[in-house]
């Protein structure tokens, strides 16, 4: 299996914030936010970068929310190989971190 | 009260963008809100009761809905974009809100791709254009001239511009200690409009005369300095195309205003063409004589 590069923070923050379902793009900055306590924020340049390299990398893919009230809000949902991708990439962070412990 | 508006021409160069953020946030602060910011001018209406801090994107957004949509989410208003892809946004300030706020990439890697769009487009074009000057180079080496030549240090300003444009804004703490540069774009502008309108103006202003003379037969030798008169404006090289075919020798030559041959050629069949012959400003004719039937064709460029 190809070896895949480490993830930068804000895309790696994105699919955490979709694993449990879509989002719109503030949604996403908002729950980074209060996952990380403050300590990492997803800006809307970097946000809209992000989004459009994980769409062409077929991670993520766009949605129109069907909620009453926030039709045609556009949302953000993980695709499987997103999913794989946020796999790989929270088994090789445990892995560096059980190295810590280790050392 | 009518609107008050005004314009501002100053001219940012691209890896000195983060000094136009400045400069639009101190002029918001100073009561002139951006209503559309350009290249080379920007506008601006007077608004003292409010206050915005401006962040600028190089990108042209494959969707631009989503990419406005993406900005609005957080606050952020979109101005407008120039033709050349950089889009401007503002956000209300409050003074509450933390600094980061204000930001609109919030990691190195996306500054850094922003960064990357602008090198690439830069270093395209850059190195097309430092293609250009070898040819331009070149083109001198074969027929020197000052047309070729203005047109040649265009080239050359823009190509070294933008090759180190790149070079500065592909490192983008370079970015910064680099600020103090706008005299010497402004330098570079200017070498770019006079070297422009020099390569013109020597373009037009170049004799571009051409005659063809035909006869069966002549004894008497002619001179006509009405009909075969041409105008040279500039000193410089100009390159004559000549081509005689006469049945008895043939002399042609340009004389100047004094009476001076600067040119001349005998013979009874001639074909030559590029022939580079320095001419100072003046007016020149053609004197040519032949006791026989001839067809001559001439033209300096």
């Amino acid at each position: 299996m190809k070896k895949s590069e480490p993830m930068s923070e804000s895309y790696y923050y994105i699919l955490l914030c979709l694993a449990k379902g879509a989002n719109h793009g503030y949604g996403i900055m908002q729950m980074t936010e209060s996952l990380s306590g403050g300590d990492v924020k997803i800006g809307s340049g970097t946000m809209y970068g992000a989004t459009s390299n994980m769409m062409k990398k077929g991670w993520i893919c766009e949605i129109m929310s069907d909620e009453p009230g926030v039709e045609r809000r556009r949302l953000y949902k993980l695709t499987e190989e997103g999913r794989e991708a946020l796999r790989t990439e929270i088994a090789r962070l445990s892995r560096m971190l059980e190295n810590a412990q280790e050392v | 009260m009518a609107r008050q508006y005004k314009t501002s021409y100053k001219a940012y160069s691209a890896w000195n963008y983060e000094k136009e953020i400045e400069d639009l946030n101190a002029a918001s602060e100073q009561g002139w809100q951006l209503v559309k910011g350009g290249c080379f001018h920007s506008r601006f209406v007077k608004n003292p009761d409010v206050r915005y801090r401006y962040q600028i994107d190089y990108c042209s957004p494959d969707d631009i809905g989503r990419y406005i949509e993406t900005f609005r989410e957080q606050g952020w208003e979109y101005v407008n974009s120039t033709f050349n892809g950089w889009n401007y946004f503002r956000k209300p300030w409050d003074p509450a809100l933390p600094e980061e706020e204000y930001e609109i990439f919030t990691d190195r890697e996306s500054l850094r791709e922003m960064n990357g769009r602008w090198v690439r487009f830069a270093l395209g074009l850059g190195i097309a254009l430092g293609l250009f000057t070898v040819i331009w180079i070149i083109r001198m080496i074969l027929t020197p001239q000052l047309p070729i030549l203005a047109q040649l240090i265009v080239y050359a300003a823009i190509a070294v511009m933008l090759l180190r444009g790149a070079l500065i804004m592909r490192n983008p703490d370079s970015s910064k200690s680099r600020r103090g540069d706008g005299r010497l774009l402004a330098v570079y502008l200017l070498v770019v409009v006079l070297g422009t309108a020099a390569t013109v103006w020597l373009g037009v202003a170049r004799p571009g005369f051409n005659t063809n003379m035909i006869s069966e037969s002549l004894s008497e030798p002619m001179v006509d300095n009405r009909v075969n008169e041409f105008e040279v404006k500039y000193k410089d090289n100009y390159y004559i195309d000549l081509k005689i075919d006469a049945k008895a020798p043939f002399t042609f030559s340009i004389v100047d205003e004094a009476g001076e041959e600067v040119f001349t050629t005998t013979a009874e069949h001639f074909e030559e063409s590029g022939i580079k012959q320095k001419l100072s400003k003046g007016h020149y004719w053609l004197s040519m004589s032949c006791d026989d039937g001839y067809d001559m064709n001439f033209s300096i460029e």
